[in-house]
């Protein structure tokens, strides 16, 4: 049995190794065992990256808009009264004369009513509390980190990382790149850094642009112009055209391409929507989806800070799945503008770049705005559909900026001095050890030798086998384990040595020495593990590289140690029924 | 019983009979001094020594701020590096030549510390705020200096263009890498250059262009992330102390764990003066060490407690002392050798290695020598202390020592 976990722990670590092993093995084992030890980040240098979301500056921000739409208002009804803003949450309206406070009614409040609470009303002496409800507050951080993170994987996708870790902690959003190169950390850190924006641009697919653009798409290419011809209500035709391909990048890398005369104008720009595909016939082809490109104004007409709501809502006569919005007061006015010049055009909502719905402006839309989504077969596609948007429009009222608490970055050579430092570190302890053991325990110590080198192998096999990444600390971790692994060896021995002393037969000795030491030994390693957990849990980056790798010793040492050593002393002992007397030890 | 005399190598001779325990009172001496002296120097380095000023080194994870790892082509000395970047306007600047080759001033690598996380000094941020309150027809309503001092967000009430922005910023000393407009034109955010790009303009202007090799490392970490990862990493040593103590105290009884305890304790407070007192980075992998030695330390403490627990069920009639003390001496090649592998490891570490696993290893050789002793002289004592108390006291012993004795005497 230990025979074959040892072959198959050197398996596991072939791929760790270079050449030679390649050309060696049949090609089925490499096809199974694919994975790879990974160097962290210090090793193979990169970028690691904490940000945390500030959900305060975000939450007064949008309490701070909601109080001036309120006072803007109230300002039609009255104007003797002062608005204080008290913390982050609470907004305080005090009136003269007192009985004024009655102006505030739920009227003025009722586009607010799921926003703020009204915690206190004081007619005597005219003044009205309201507070942000702590569910919003709660639930705008919830969707200001996944947001974050969302956008920020989508931007990290672009730049082609091997194996970027992106991952919520806490409030915080920790970014590993292990193995972006220097000349990219500038970039990266600017796009990542970026606050996502929310923006409604109008698209202008009907320009004589966009006719030029179509004519210069070569046929058969992985562009597809789609004609979309449409009336608006003055009866003029509009020839909008678009054009699509199944992977972004393909389009992106067009219009890229646009040069001369066919270069993009400056007070517009590409957008990108994935949308489903359809054949030719109209009809939907399920499970594929295409990118389209809008022509948009380059400058928003209304962004993301506007909305006051959105919420998920259902058409009272055909029971569709659509989204209610509602702009504040300042935002309804660009909206009104937005949309009444532009009926029957389309209005992209792009979000990070990407445009996440472009619906067609059906009639001039001022405070509150319903937008129905395409028409789907599947209902219930359409409703995912419809929360997509409404989170995105939450989210995207409430742009959280993202500051950068911690930065790293590594460049590749650091890594490689260090290690063939370490290297000949480990294999001058090592041989300390190993020598030690020779000397002290003769026979037992090269059976607790070799137990310990199996030990390293099994180690890295794990390694290998979970893909962890092994980090400077990490090495340390393993120099460290070769150190502990002979401890539990240690303990037996001399307790084997004990009970020989009193006489026991060897057999018994061994017997004896290795019982009554286990749980010496288990108490020890459970010890050892208890800090290596508290350490994985407290720290990041390599110092968990560290406690993985003291974990997995520890662990690994339990059977290597204690159940190996066992069965190698068996071997040493002969068959039974021979009784031998004395033992090398 | 066989008469087999058996021969084993042994540095430590069975049957020995150190005394341990009659130490004990210069030991607690000894044990005192160096403790005291730990708290001591923490003071010291804080409020008497100027150039140190802190109680420990911290390392850049801890303090906040920002490292850079330099490398020069050519030889350079320490003040003329400080020197440069100082002329780039950083303040709190530290310069520390590392790595192999150069005198003792002069060098290729260096280590740059400083206390900003960004190019931009509040003075400096409040300076520029001053001069683009007004860009042609529209006026500054917000400005805005990220935490993390990379980003500054600004708003206008009119809009303007990118260009126009960009320039008014250059000129009042503001470099942005990147800046970006929402789509009204309204609000822009300014990405800051780094401060690596910063700080190796400030050398080659000072030193010469191209004078600058690599930058093979920068950290960078905010204040406020700083004092978490100490607040965090206080918690975490007292999360495994107390994990461990509940750990012994189920596996032994309530007299042999706040012996356990009072041993790690004094191990870490012991390594943590070592640092106080020679100064070194105490980072986060300082912290990981000082973690390891609490797990390692009580290695020692569970061997010789387990065998007080056997020897004290075996020989009822002896004095607590002097079982004690037998048990001691009966564990002691166990007690030193598993130490004694370890070291062999972290001494090779500390000699061979270089950086911050040197460091590292350095904390463990004080840990694991610390901890043997500890074990010995600490964590037996106040076992032995312990049960006497208990017995003066008059609390009832364990119910299966009882039953043992009770079960002996009926057998006789």
């Amino acid at each position: 049995m230990w025979g074959g976990i040892t072959v198959l722990a050197v398996l596991y670590l072939g791929p760790s190794i270079p050449a030679p092993y390649d050309q060696k093995v049949p090609a089925f084992v490499k096809r199974i065992f694919t994975k790879k030890i990974q160097p962290g980040l210090d090793l193979q240098g990169g970028l690691h990256l904490v940000y945390s979301v500030d959900i305060d500056k975000a939450i007064g921000a949008k309490v701070d808009r909601i109080a001036s739409d309120i006072e803007e208002r109230l300002a039609v009804k009255t104007k003797g009264f002062k608005i204080d803003r008290e913390g982050r949450d609470e907004i305080l309206f005090t009136f003269t004369p007192p009985s004024d406070s009655a102006k505030l009614d739920d009227k003025v409040l009722d586009n607010y009513r799921n926003a703020v609470d009204e915690i206190s009303r004081d007619s005597g002496a005219g003044q009205v509390r309201l507070r942000l409800d702590p569910d919003q507050a709660a639930e705008v951080k919830e969707y200001a980190l996944r947001q974050g993170i969302e956008t920020i994987r989508g931007r990290v996708d672009k730049f082609g990382v091997a194996e970027p870790t992106i991952l919520k902690r806490g409030d915080d959003i920790v970014i590993e790149l292990p193995g972006l190169k220097p000349e990219d950390f500038e970039r990266i850190k600017q796009i990542i850094g970026r606050t996502a924006q929310l923006e409604f641009k109008l698209v202008d697919d009907g320009a004589e642009y966009m006719t030029k653009v179509a004519a210069s798409v070569t046929q058969g290419g992985k562009i597809t112009v789609v004609p979309e011809p449409w009336t608006d209500k003055n009866g003029t035709q509009h020839n909008n055209i678009s054009i699509r391909t199944p992977v972004r990048t393909d389009l992106e890398a067009f219009v890229a391409g646009l040069t001369g005369e066919l270069e993009v104008p400056k007070d517009r720009e590409f957008g990108y929507e994935e949308i489903q595909a359809s054949s030719p016939d109209g009809t939907e082809v399920v499970g594929k989806t295409v990118w389209r490109a809008y022509l948009l104004h380059r400058r928003a007409s209304v962004t993301g800070e506007y909305l006051a709501a959105a919420e998920l809502s259902y058409d009272q006569q055909t029971n569709r799945p659509e989204v209610a919005f509602t702009m504040d007061r300042q935002g309804a006015v660009l909206m009104e503008r937005l949309t009444g010049q532009n009926v029957g055009r389309k209005m992209a909502i792009v979000l990070d770049g990407k445009i996440n719905s472009a619906p067609e402006i059906q009639s001039q839309i001022g405070e509150r705005g319903r937008i129905t989504l395409g028409g789907f077969g599947d209902p219930f596609k359409a409703q995912q559909e419809a929360k997509d948007l409404v989170a995105v429009l939450r989210s995207g009222a409430l742009p959280a900026p993202l500051t950068k608490s911690y930065e790293s970055q590594v460049g590749p050579t650091l890594g490689a001095d260090t290690v063939a430092d370490a290297k000949w570190a480990m294999l001058i302890g090592a041989f300390a050890v190993v020598l030690f053991m020779l000397i002290y325990y003769r026979t037992a110590g090269v059976i607790a030798n070799i137990a310990m080198m199996l030990n390293v192998v099994f180690m890295l096999a794990i390694l290998a086998a979970f893909e962890a990444a092994l980090t400077l600390p990490g090495i340390a971790g393993l120099v460290l384990a070769v150190g502990m692994a002979v401890d539990a060896n240690i303990i037996i021995y001399e307790r084997i040595r004990e009970e020989l002393r009193a006489g026991k037969s060897a057999r018994s000795a061994v017997d004896a020495g290795f019982s009554r030491a286990f749980w010496t030994v288990f108490d020890a390693h459970v010890t050892n593990l208890m800090a290596a957990v508290v350490l994985y849990s407290y720290g990041s980056g390599p110092i968990r590289g560290f406690a993985v790798t003291l974990v997995i010793g520890i662990l690994s040492n339990i059977a290597t140690a204690v159940y190996m050593s066992r069965w190698m002393f068996e071997l040493m002992l002969g068959r039974r029924g021979v009784v031998k007397q004395t033992i090398s030890i | 019983m066989s008469d087999e005399k058996h021969k084993f190598f042994e540095i430590i001779k069975t049957g020995s009979d150190y005394e341990f325990v009659g130490r004990a009172k210069s030991a607690y001496a000894v044990s005192t001094v160096l403790i005291v002296g730990s708290i001591l120097m923490l003071f010291i380095n804080a409020f008497v020594i100027k150039s140190r000023g802190r109680v420990l080194n911290w390392g850049v994870d801890f303090r906040g701020g920002t490292e850079l790892q330099v490398e020069f082509k050519k030889d350079v000395a320490i003040s003329a590096v400080r020197a440069a970047v100082e002329g780039g306007g950083f303040t709190g600047v530290d310069v520390v030549r590392y790595g192999a080759g150069g005198g003792s001033d002069t060098g290729k690598k260096f280590l740059v510390r400083m206390g900003a996380v960004s190019v931009i000094s509040p003075e400096k941020a409040a300076a520029a705020k001053a001069k683009i309150s007004k860009i042609g027809e529209a006026s500054l309503k917000s400005f805005a200096l990220s935490e993390g001092g990379d980003v500054i967000y600004l708003r206008f009430d009119k809009p303007l263009e990118n260009a126009a922005v960009r320039s008014a910023l250059s000129s009042a000393g503001v470099e942005a890498t990147d800046l970006k407009q929402d789509g009204l034109g309204l609000s822009y955010e300014a990405r800051l250059i780094g401060l690596d790009v910063e700080v190796t303009k400030a050398l080659e202007k000072s030193l010469g262009d191209g004078a600058v090799e690599d930058i093979p490392m920068v950290a960078s970490v905010g204040a406020k992330a700083g004092r978490q990862l100490q607040i965090d990493g206080v918690k975490a040593v007292l999360g495994a102390m107390v994990l461990i103590m509940l750990y012994v105290g189920l596996r032994f009884d309530f007299r042999y764990g706040p012996g356990a305890i009072l041993a790690l304790l004094h191990d870490s407070i012991i390594t943590i003066g070592a640092f106080a007192l020679t100064y070194r980075e105490f980072s986060l992998t300082t912290l990981a060490a000082v973690l390891t030695i609490i797990g390692f330390s009580v290695n020692d403490t569970i061997v010789i407690f387990d065998r007080i627990r056997e020897n004290l069920a075996r020989y009822r009639d002896r004095k607590l002392e002097r079982v004690v003390n037998l048990s001691i001496n009966e564990t002691l090649s166990r007690t030193i050798w598993t130490s004694g592998t370890l070291l062999f490891v972290t001494l090779a570490m500390n000699i061979f290695a270089s950086g911050v696993i040197r460091d590292f290893a350095f904390a463990m050789n004080v840990g694991v020598i610390v901890g043997t002793y500890s074990s010995i002289y600490v964590a037996a004592p106040v076992v032995i202390w312990l049960t006497n108390r208990a017995a003066a006291q008059g609390k009832s012993v364990r119910a299966s020592e009882t039953t043992r004795r009770r079960r002996d005497a009926e057998a006789v």
